[in-house]
């Protein structure tokens, strides 16, 4: 499934999309922090079809999945 | 309804920063709405803020579009649920390099009555500035950058 990258965490992937497979958010969670190091140290939220999710919860590789670091509008 | 509370999702990003000159002109556009006696308006403006002796020449930003449309949409239905007299609200935020002194956020409402219009632009700004996905890079005049975040 395609991951989108946001602000802080495009940079620290060097990349605005990564190419992920993971068959629950946990493990999409535990890849992620494979790919990148820094992940760990940082504060972030994962979106799925565009709500914000927190609990663990299974992925079909439809959903549209983002990374978002700390909001700053305004 | 009118078309202003019709609530279709609309874009409120711009490339690059808010012209004074627009929000003039966003004014202007009100002068048939005799209905209306009040406009609030809140603009946001990049400032230079200096931290450890590195100031900020301007903010890039970046946002999670989708995402942050469907929540202004979300804000908006529910701004016109709690302030019904509402007439009108108009959002704007800038994305790409805005520079210190530019303004890089508006939020304009208008309503019969100030108490309406000023409750409801004060709560729609704290509302954005916390939930909607937009990203800030603080381009310092040294070249490096730092992250902005809301608190």
């Amino acid at each position: 499934m395609e991951v989108l990258l946001f602000g802080l965490i495009a940079e620290k992937a060097g990349a605005r999309r990564l190419e992920l497979e993971a068959p629950t958010l946990s493990e999409l969670r535990a890849r992620l922090a494979e790919r990148i190091p820094e992940l760990s140290a940082l504060s972030y939220a994962i979106a799925v079809d565009r709500v914000i999710v927190k609990e663990d919860r299974a992925l079909n590789g439809s959903e549209e999945i983002a990374v978002l670091p700390p909001f700053a509008g305004g | 309804m009118s078309e202003a509370k019709a609530h279709k999702v609309k874009d409120i990003f711009v490339e690059g920063s808010i012209d004074p000159a627009y929000i003039a002109t966003s004014i202007a556009k009100h002068t048939t709405r005799t209905d209306i006696g009040a406009h609030e308006i809140f603009l946001g403006q990049v400032r230079a803020d200096t931290i450890d002796g590195r100031t900020t020449k301007a903010i890039e930003y970046t946002a999670y579009r989708g995402m942050a449309l469907e929540q202004m949409t979300m804000i908006r239905e529910e701004a016109f649920v709690r302030w019904p007299t509402l007439t009108c609200l108009h959002v704007h935020h800038s994305l790409g390099v805005i520079s210190a002194g530019e303004l890089c956020f508006m939020v304009f409402a208008s309503a019969p009555h100030r108490q309406q219009a000023r409750e409801a632009v004060a709560w729609v700004v704290d509302r954005i500035k916390s939930e909607l996905p937009i990203f800030g890079k603080e381009m310092n005049a040294d070249g490096g950058h730092v992250w902005k975040e809301n608190r």
